[in-house]
């Protein structure tokens, strides 16, 4: 790859010729560029290509416009993937039972989903029996679980008591709320393995969890 | 004409000079004459507020509406008083939803209520009231900002983006940026006459930006080629090409503009400018537009949007620890600044910190209400003999 294949897909853009410009991208991908990198490496040269000759007048107005056209269709070729890749991670969450606090649930879950997780959302007022019947339905080994009553934190226990029960004492339960943001004991004493303290907090934790189920190998 | 005696005259314009404690003083005067004019209570309540004297101003507020149940801006500075003072929500969303009886147009009474309802927990009637007021001005910032906000707490921040970015477009602040680091502050009275433009690069750069700051974007766009003409390495006139695009929404051409003058002037500011809002408008660039964002804070560091820019192409990367410490520089520089306060909830929400995110939507609505002047609008046309 370099500036020639540039000045390539600038040439496809000025011809107005969207299948030389898919080429130029599907040959510079071949060459073992990633799709993540040809965007920098092949479409922002190719447009200062541009802009430099619409500005020195070798190209008038109505061809920049049109070869900009054509970039716009190109770009859905170069772009990087918006949405994050599947990590293949599925996890649990919901809001413990009698606890209907719903926005710090679901921006964790949001975050989560965005960032790939496969992301099993049991809702509001979740009995600990159906935590357990959803990680035996869907195979997940991370389950979060979320309480912002003090009282309704300390039940949590019930879902690890259940998970034992049920023969899953590998599971990770992390727990999250502003109970276990107070106090750190907390989370210990109803047999969590650690504390989301919001979204980002979130991201970093599941993600080393899920490192650490793997044995090292995912994200 | 609503009577009003001389010493509440005398107040009235104390105040519209804003000298606010001579004002005060004029008000309680007239009370000594007279304390059943509601106009005199409703002044004196709209000074304590701007003093920060919130039950103070509910006092008098209260008192005003006791005295005439019309009296539309008393009450705008009872809501208002309600809402900086906090912990009132019931009687705010009493006051805002009679205020948006009596001025049914008046789109901050529907910004209030909904913030009101949304602090009382009543989120389908807070989203509704916002959506009212999207009706009566598509463009009102605040609105939709809360509407984002109530979309993070909903479906999260992928979601929630979109609402800060369409609202950040739709505020003029945005463009401010763009000129200031042009130095351009106003828009100009006279428009552009190419003609008359001296035939020298700076002047036809200067006339350019200022066509372009008056949204003249063929003028912009014929002096911009004139000094191109002559110069087609000129990053300056590549960089205001861009804007010009980017305002015509023609991205992509203004992404090859920006491109070609940022690698003639890698810190040119307008350039990066513009290059990181066309990155953060389209989908899979967060990362392309932060990095841009980045620089672009280095080179215009003085300016609060620049960190709100950066701040929210990191929201876009889920990096909230770094774009909370990107809005907060912003609310340093700005205090003002409701984009950033509204940003920095945002980022709050995410962290479980609840009220900690009330608090800065309580700050922006402070700043943006001062800002707009309302009362002012209410009080001459209630003096004056309207019904509102």
């Amino acid at each position: 790859m370099g500036i020639e294949d540039a000045h390539r897909l600038y040439e496809a853009f000025v011809e107005q010729d969207p299948a030389e410009a898919i080429r130029v991208v599907e040959d510079v991908r071949a060459s073992g560029v990633a799709q993540a990198q040809l965007f920098d490496t092949l479409y922002v040269p190719a447009m200062a290509l541009l802009g430099g000759a619409w500005a020195s007048g070798e190209i008038d107005e109505i061809v920049f416009t049109q070869a900009s056209v054509i970039a716009e269709q190109i770009g859905s070729f170069v772009v990087p993937p918006a949405a994050r890749q599947d990590t293949g991670v599925t996890l649990v969450i919901g809001t413990m039972q009698r606890d209907h606090h719903t926005v710090g649930k679901d921006i964790i879950a949001a975050a989560l989903k965005e960032s790939g997780y496969r992301v099993n959302d049991l809702g509001l007022d979740v009995r600990p029996a159906e935590f357990l019947e959803r990680i035996e339905q869907t195979g997940a080994r991370i389950v979060i679980v979320c309480a912002e009553m003090l009282s309704v934190a300390h039940s949590v226990v019930r879902v690890r008591e259940m998970l034992t029960t049920g023969g899953h004492e590998d599971i990770v339960v992390l727990v999250a709320g502003s109970p276990f943001d107070a106090d750190p004991a907390l989370a210990r004493s109803v047999g969590a393995n650690g504390v989301l303290h919001g979204a980002e907090s979130a991201l970093r934790v599941v993600g080393k969890a899920a490192t650490d189920l793997s044995g090292g190998e995912a994200s | 004409m609503t009577k009003r005696s001389s010493q509440v005259l005398m107040a009235e314009g104390l105040a519209r000079t804003e000298q606010v404690t001579a004002a005060v003083e004029a008000c309680y005067d007239a009370l000594a004459v007279d304390d059943s004019e509601p106009v005199a209570h409703c002044l004196l309540a709209h000074l304590l507020l701007e003093g920060d004297f919130y039950d103070e101003a509910i006092a008098e507020a209260t008192k005003a509406i006791e005295l005439d149940p019309d009296c539309s801006p008393a009450y705008l500075a009872l809501g208002l008083a309600y809402d900086r003072r906090g912990g009132m929500w019931d009687q705010s969303v009493l006051v805002w939803h009679e205020l948006a009886e009596v001025v049914p147009d008046l789109v901050t009474a529907h910004v209030q209520l909904g913030e009101a309802f949304g602090a009382a927990q009543f989120e389908e009637e807070a989203i509704d009231s916002w959506k009212c007021a999207l009706e009566l001005d598509p463009k009102e910032p605040r609105a939709i900002y809360n509407l984002a906000i109530a979309a993070l707490k909903r479906e999260g921040m992928a979601t929630a983006l979109p609402g800060f970015r369409k609202a950040g477009e739709l505020d003029p602040s945005q463009d401010d940026l763009f000129f200031a680091l042009l130095g351009i502050k106003s828009v100009s009275d006279r428009p552009v006459d190419p003609a008359k433009v001296r035939e020298d690069r700076s002047s036809r750069l200067g006339a350019a930006a200022l066509a372009a700051r008056a949204d003249d974007l063929f003028v912009t766009a014929e002096l911009v080629r004139m000094v191109l003409d002559e110069d087609p390495d000129d990053a300056d006139a590549l960089a205001l090409a861009a804007f010009a695009y980017l305002k015509q929404e023609a991205t992509n051409e203004a992404m090859a503009c920006a491109l070609r003058a940022i690698a003639l002037k890698p810190d040119l500011a307008t350039a990066l400018y513009t290059l990181g809002v066309v990155y953060s408008r389209r989908a899979g660039l967060s990362k392309h537009a932060a990095r841009v964002f980045i620089v672009f804070t280095r080179a215009a560091s003085q300016h609060a949007l620049a960190h709100v820019l950066l701040a929210e192409s990191l929201l876009g990367l889920q990096r909230y620890g770094q774009a909370k410490k990107a809005y907060r520089v912003a609310i340093r520089l700005d205090p003002a600044c409701v984009r950033a306060r509204f940003g920095l909830a945002a980022v709050h929400l995410t962290e479980g910190l609840h009220a900690e995110a009330d608090w800065e939507v309580r700050r922006a609505a402070y700043y943006d209400t001062r800002r707009q002047g309302s009362f002012w609008r209410l009080y001459d046309h209630y003096s004056e003999g309207g019904a509102s």
